[in-house]
């Protein structure tokens, strides 16, 4: 079969004479990979990179006449993560947590990170505005003023990490479930994410809510993450994702303490094979030394406190908070290995791969240059038994993994790496190789007919590691691990549309003053600070 | 297979001169051809090491043995990641001398740059000169500090020598400057002179003497009692020592001794004991 | 007429957003809500002494020449040498800084901005405690307690107290201004009365001035908003706080290790430290600990003071600590009003926020390596490229011995001493007055520079100038490249 492509599109046909031509029989050909959820870009990725210079000196790459300079490893530069992103044949990925006062930050570094197309999530679920917007239980002026943080700060999505807790972190305090009151607000994360998913769905957003759960990271989460996916079950209509669970091994641990912890795996799985409204991603632990960065600034504490390890925190005024630590995963660590194993196994035990995708929350749970490993770990039992030999043996007896044979397929890794992560994205023009699609495609030097990859794991583990050719936008921009082409990628926003607008009177400028310590002018990202803008425009219901 | 090696800068170098092949391991089994072949960079470009080094080869040895004379006090990371054999310099060397080194021996008659025997892990380096700041600590952002090996240096050293170490050795017959022995977490730091201060500074365990003048000790170490003398590696140093312990920041068990005779200005400590 | 609102101040690390402007004439004419230093740069940036054309020394003078011809000149300089450095940085935007990294990769030369010579040490501790911060907004609506050490906002960052600490008014928080007013006030009647005791006691001196306090003022249990000072000398700041500490020079890493201590529950077996009782102390870090939210804000006093990095180690580490008992935070003041930007752009595309290495072609960073100063003190460079700073000013003289005896390139709107001992000197706009772009404010928050009037004829943003030279490097490259082959 042959696959045209003309101006950056796939076609019909192409006049055969004149087009160049890729041969790529006895390979794998994919869309390009699409991922839902790495921290690649912004101030707390940036914090990150500053905080750990022992991480990048022993892992840089040259400048070349094609390329610029970089380091890595877990934090790795804006050049660096581009061309990586591209040496596996992703081309799309979304930046999940932007402080909506630092978004010009975040929108200046995905400017710097070529190869790829790129979004970005503000944080929206500790916002004052929502929180009160909310609290007085005015939903649409809650939606209007979601639009305009949207729209203002060129965003894709709306991102909700431990709601409430942050603004409860900014004195100190964090919230224990979904029921707690947020200081001072007198509001529950239960009404922060059900008023967030109606904003959502009254705005037409094609994404879901992006949720962080509360509890993160705690023994006896899972409960949390359960209730968290039910507290919307029935704003779900017409079996459409209602919400995301994002990096859902680190809500997913059972238990009542570290001692006792326990996967929560097969609970969620069975709840998520049950029903439709939700998706996931995985937050796929590999066994390394990499660098923790969420919004989550209670979260970052306790890691802080755990590991003993340096600690960034960085609260921003009225929205939200984060923190960074250095941490490393340990095979013999009993936390770490069932850490491992619960993603792993949340992937296998929920049914449909349209509903989970693989992520490790790079750099979270792990840098995202290990995404073939996780590949084979899925494609193979013989791969993770491999490790599983080799982690921490009471960790290892309490694995769900043995008693589990499911090993996906090709076409199954297509969804979980790019088809679903696209559909849950609402982005129709990615994550597939039809007519119309972006010229996104990725050729693995591995044939499916001919190998076995439950056996041969290590060599479609090294076709994934280095995609025979990329193309971007109709382009080949890598091959065999080569970048061809500096590309730069387009940042994809939403142009929220609402029929009435917020007013921007001298009162909410005042207000504005009073709750930032910014000028309302100097606020929003402006189009002029995207070097490939791609607005998409939204129409919304309200 | 194993020998002798000279080598002779062809010139004063004014830029500095990133050199991680001047190790035996590099060098063994390479005949002199080879040798100058070896990558080096000059500034920003890259050159031959036989562009900026005469290559000598001697007699056969038992381990490979590289001597370098003259002035390499612009030339960085000699010996960096060696595992045995020997380098001689006979004149002053640049910064990351013997850089995560791991066996073998490097011997200095003269001074050396910062950073010398960086995240060392094991062998021995010796210095007839002075030495920078950043003894054996580790790079930037690392808590590795010095895992093994032995350091000693005859003449003075500057700040935060043997930060962060684990363990290992660092022996200095003359003087050393502040923040000696930081956030060390084990091993031994021998001062046989005066210390500009801030000795052990958020150190959690360890060892460390000095035998010469402490305007003070950090308010954060406590006085535990007077010692007569104090073993370092089998050896004994006779006192007598004020033992401290500290750092309490970091509620650390580290041994602090300190010259009694020459610091009479610490014996208002006494009354506490 | 026109007035322009919500300008961004392209002063110092406060970078407030608020200036109002009115321009007459292509000239601004009158400044509002700024500080003095605000007001001063905006009034006068056309009268002084600015640069109008690209200069190239000849034969020991200035000849005025065409921007083509400076730039040729400019690309052969940074070509030809082998270890070239790029400095300055901080007075600009983070859009030519972006320009500058390429720039210093492509020519293989080191990059460093003037957090060397101010905060560097800071960042250096950072990376090895971390730090607990947030933004400035955050300590309005929240901070009870504001620590100033070894700073001296009243002076360096005038507009810092009124906008974002103790005297803003926050959500949750209400402004020690009142209470301040009082205090003033209070003195005010204090001297009255003193002189005019004074002249009933014949002329006499009324009172002999009070020994210092050896414990802590009333006004530090006071209820709300608290401000204390820590410094070597009582500054302006000091005068206005609730509290202020003296402490003896270069004894801060003592001080703050003692307070760590303390806050720790440990006994501590000196009875002073860095001049201060430990009674006093005590008080001290009761007070740190029981407050709700505490910031320290630290300024070149600590980090350039004896000990440097160690003593903002201390200090990163004691608020971390803190963070057991309480929430507090820590915020470095940085001086310039782009610094913290161009760190920000230098670890985004290189990893690494200053003293950055690319003469092997990939970043390497090592303060005190790769530092531009200690480069000049080893005299290693061959070359210099400065942008939007005065090194030859600032730098200790035999660093800037060494920064003009070879070529040396500048890009500058005016004539200083750094423009006068250049070989090429571009005249250069304004950012944030004629030109625009984008700085970060001293906790990280991007905001706009705008362009408010135009620059001179013929005279471009550093952005523009360095594309340029850029371009021109390319172009040599290549044809040296063809030459060769
Ligand atoms: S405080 Fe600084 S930024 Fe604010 S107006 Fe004054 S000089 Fe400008
Ligand atoms: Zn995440």
């Amino acid at each position: 079969m042959d696959i045209a492509i003309k101006d950056g599109k796939i076609v019909e046909r192409v006049d055969e004479l004149r087009a160049r031509k890729i041969y790529a029989s006895g390979m794998i050909v994919m869309p390009g990979g699409v991922d839902i959820h790495c921290h690649i870009a912004g101030s707390e990725v940036n914090t990150g990179r500053l905080l750990r210079p022992e991480d990048h000196f022993r892992d840089f790459e040259r400048k070349t006449p094609k390329t610029r300079s970089g380091v890595g490893y877990s934090v790795p530069s804006t050049f660096t993560t581009g061309y990586r992103y591209a040496r596996m044949g992703y081309t799309t990925i979304m930046n999940p947590s932007m402080p909506p006062l630092e978004a010009k930050h975040t929108h200046e570094e995905l400017n710097d990170t070529p190869m790829v197309d790129k979004g970005t999530y503000p944080l929206l679920g500790d916002w004052w505005f929502v929180l009160e917007y909310l609290k007085k239980g005015e939903i649409e002026e809650c939606a209007r003023y979601v639009a305009w943080m949207i729209t203002s700060t060129k965003g894709y999505a709306i991102k909700i990490v431990n709601p409430g807790g942050l603004e409860a972190w900014g004195s100190g305090g964090n919230v224990g479930s979904i029921d707690d009151q947020v200081p001072y607000f007198g509001i529950t994360p239960r009404e922060i994410v059900r008023g967030l998913c109606k904003v959502n769905k009254l705005l037409n957003l094609p994404h879901t809510i992006h949720v962080h759960t509360n509890n993160l990271g705690k023994p006896g989460n899972y409960l949390t993450a359960l209730d968290t996916m039910k507290c919307v079950e029935d704003l779900a209509s017409e079996d459409k994702p209602a919400i995301h669970i994002t990096h859902c091994q680190f809500s997913a641990f059972k238990g009542s303490d570290w001692r006792t912890l326990k996967s929560g795996a097969e609970e969620i799985a069975r709840y998520v094979n049950n029903h439709s409204h939700v998706t996931l991603d995985m937050g796929q632990v590999i066994f390394t030394d990499t660098t923790t960065m969420t919004a989550d600034g209670p979260f970052q504490y306790t890691l802080h406190e755990l590991s003993g390890n340096k600690w960034v925190n960085h609260d921003v005024e009225t929205e939200t908070s984060s923190g960074i630590v250095p941490f490393r995963y340990r095979r013999k660590s009993y936390v770490h290995a069932i850490q491992w194993s619960i993603g792993l196994e949340l992937a296998l035990l929920i049914k449909d791969p349209w509903k989970i995708f693989m992520t490790t929350d790079h750099p979270n749970a792990g840098p995202f240059i290990f995404y073939p490993r996780i590949m084979a770990w899925l494609m193979s039992r013989k791969a993770r038994e491999a490790v599983l030999n080799r982690i921490n043996r009471r960790a290892r007896n309490r694995s769900l993994l043995p008693s589990i044979d499911r090993e996906l397929g090709f076409y199954e890794i297509a969804i979980v790496t790019r088809a679903g992560q696209a559909k849950a994205l609402g982005l129709k023009n990615k994550g597939h190789l039809g007519v119309g699609a972006d010229a996104d495609v990725a050729i693995y030097n591995v044939n499916p007919e001919t190998i076995d990859p439950s056996r041969k794991y290590k060599t479609v583990r090294k076709a994934f590691r280095q995609a025979a050719y990329t193309v971007k936008g109709g382009e080949t921009v890598a091959k065999n691990g080569e970048i061809l082409k500096h590309v730069k990628g387009t940042t994809m926003w939403l142009d929220v549309q609402v029929s009435e607008p917020i007013k921007i009177t001298e009162e909410m400028k005042r207000r504005f003053r009073e709750y930032w310590t910014v000028e309302y002018e100097n606020y929003p990202v402006t189009e002029k600070y995207l070097e490939v803008s791609h607005p998409i425009t939204v129409k919304a219901n309200v | 297979m194993f020998k002798m090696i000279n080598l002779y800068p062809l010139k004063k170098f004014r830029f500095p001169v990133i050199a991680e092949c001047v190790s035996p391991d590099v060098f063994q089994g390479k005949n002199q051809k080879e040798i100058e072949e070896l990558e080096i960079w000059e500034g920003n470009k890259q050159k031959r090491l036989g562009e900026l080094f005469k290559v000598e080869e001697t007699r056969k040895e038992q381990e490979t043995i590289i001597t370098v004379c003259g002035d390499v006090s612009k030339v960085r990371r000699i010996g960096a990641y060696m595992t045995s054999g020997e380098i001689t310099i006979n004149g002053d060397v640049g910064m990351h001398l013997g850089e995560e080194m791991e066996g073998g021996k490097i011997t200095v008659h003269g001074n050396v740059g910062g950073w010398t025997g960086s995240m060392m892990k094991g062998g021995t380096i010796e210095i007839h000169g002075n030495a920078s700041h950043y003894l054996g600590a580790p790079y930037r952002g690392s808590n590795r500090g010095m895992r093994g090996g032995k350091i000693i240096v005859y003449g003075n050293v500057g700040n935060e020598a043997g930060a962060y170490m684990r363990k290992g050795l660092i022996k200095i017959y003359g003087k050393a400057g502040q923040f000696a022995g930081s956030r060390m977490h084990n091993g031994t730091i021998h001062v046989q002179k005066d210390s500009e201060g801030r000795v052990g500074a958020c150190m959690t365990g360890g060892k460390i003497v000095v035998e010469g003048f402490l305007e003070s000790v950090l308010p954060t170490f406590t006085i535990e009692s007077i010692k007569k003398k104090v073993k370092i590696e089998e050896k004994i140093v006779e006192g007598p020592f004020y033992l401290f312990l500290g750092d309490l920041t970091e509620n650390g068990k580290g041994k602090l001794y300190v010259s009694k005779e020459k610091n009479p200005q610490l014996s208002s400590y006494e009354k506490l004991l | 007429m026109a007035v322009v609102k919500a300008v961004t101040c392209p002063v110092c690390g406060c970078l407030c957003d608020d200036i109002e402007l009115t321009i007459r004439n292509g000239k601004i004419v009158k400044v509002k809500n700024g500080c003095a230093m605000c007001e001063s740069k905006f009034l006068s940036h056309k009268n002084e002494h600015r640069i109008l054309k690209p200069l190239i020394r000849k034969n020991g003078e200035f000849v005025e020449v065409s921007l083509e011809e400076a730039t040729r000149k400019a690309a052969e300089i940074l070509t030809k040498a082998n270890y070239p450095i790029l400095y300055g940085w901080s007075s600009t935007s983070c859009e030519a800084t972006r320009v500058g990294l390429e720039l210093a990769e492509e020519i293989g030369g080191v990059i460093d901005n003037t957090a060397v010579v101010c905060h560097g040490p800071s960042i250096l501790s950072i990376q090895d405690v971390g730090i607990s911060s947030c933004t400035l907004g955050q300590i309005r609506h929240r901070a009870d307690l504001v620590v100033y050490w070894g700073s001296n906002p009243w002076s360096a960052h005038p507009r810092h107290i009124e906008r974002y600490t103790a005297f803003s008014e926050g959500r949750f928080q209400k402004s020690a201004w009142k209470g301040y007013l009082t205090k003033v006030k209070a003195s005010a009647a204090k001297k009255k009365i003193e002189s005019a005791l004074r002249r009933v006691l014949f002329r006499k001196k009324a009172f002999v001035s009070p020994k210092p306090r050896k414990g802590p003022p009333p006004t530090l249990f006071k209820e709300g908003r608290k401000l204390i000072v820590v410094d070597v000398r009582k500054t302006r700041s000091a005068e206005i706080s609730d509290c202020f500490l003296q402490v003896e020079p270069n004894k801060d890493y003592e001080l703050l290790q003692a307070l760590r201590a303390l806050i720790n529950e440990q006994e501590i077996d000196v009875d002073e430290v860095a001049g201060i009782p430990v009674e006093y102390l005590e008080e001290i870090a009761d007070l740190m600990i029981g407050c709700n939210f505490g910031v320290l804000f630290f300024g070149v006093g600590l980090s350039m003071s004896k000990g440097k990095l160690r003593n903002v180690d201390a200090a990163l580490s004691l608020v971390r600590d803190l963070n057991m008992r309480t929430k507090f935070v820590i915020m470095p003041m940085r001086g310039h009003f782009n610094v913290t930007g161009v760190d920000t752009v230098f670890t985004w595309q290189t990893g690494y926020p200053y003293a950055v290495d690319f003469s092997l072609g990939y970043p390497r960073y090592n303060p005190g390596e790769t530092s531009v100063v200690d480069i000049l003190l080893r005299g290693e460079s061959d070359a210099a490229l400065i942008v939007a700073s005065d090194p030859v000013a600032s730098f200790p003289k035999k660093v800037a011995e060494q920064l003009v005896k070879n070529p040396l390139i500048v890009i500058d709107p005016h004539m200083s001493a750094t423009t006068r001992m250049a070989d090429v000197v571009f005249p250069s706009a304004f950012v944030g007055i004629e030109a625009s772009g984008t700085a970060y404010r001293m906790d990280h928050v991007p905001l706009p520079l705008k362009k408010v009037v135009n620059p001179p004829n013929g005279v471009l943003p550093d952005e523009e100038i360095l594309k340029r030279i850029l371009v021109e490097v390319k172009k040599l490259k290549e044809k040296r490249l063809v030459e060769a082959a």
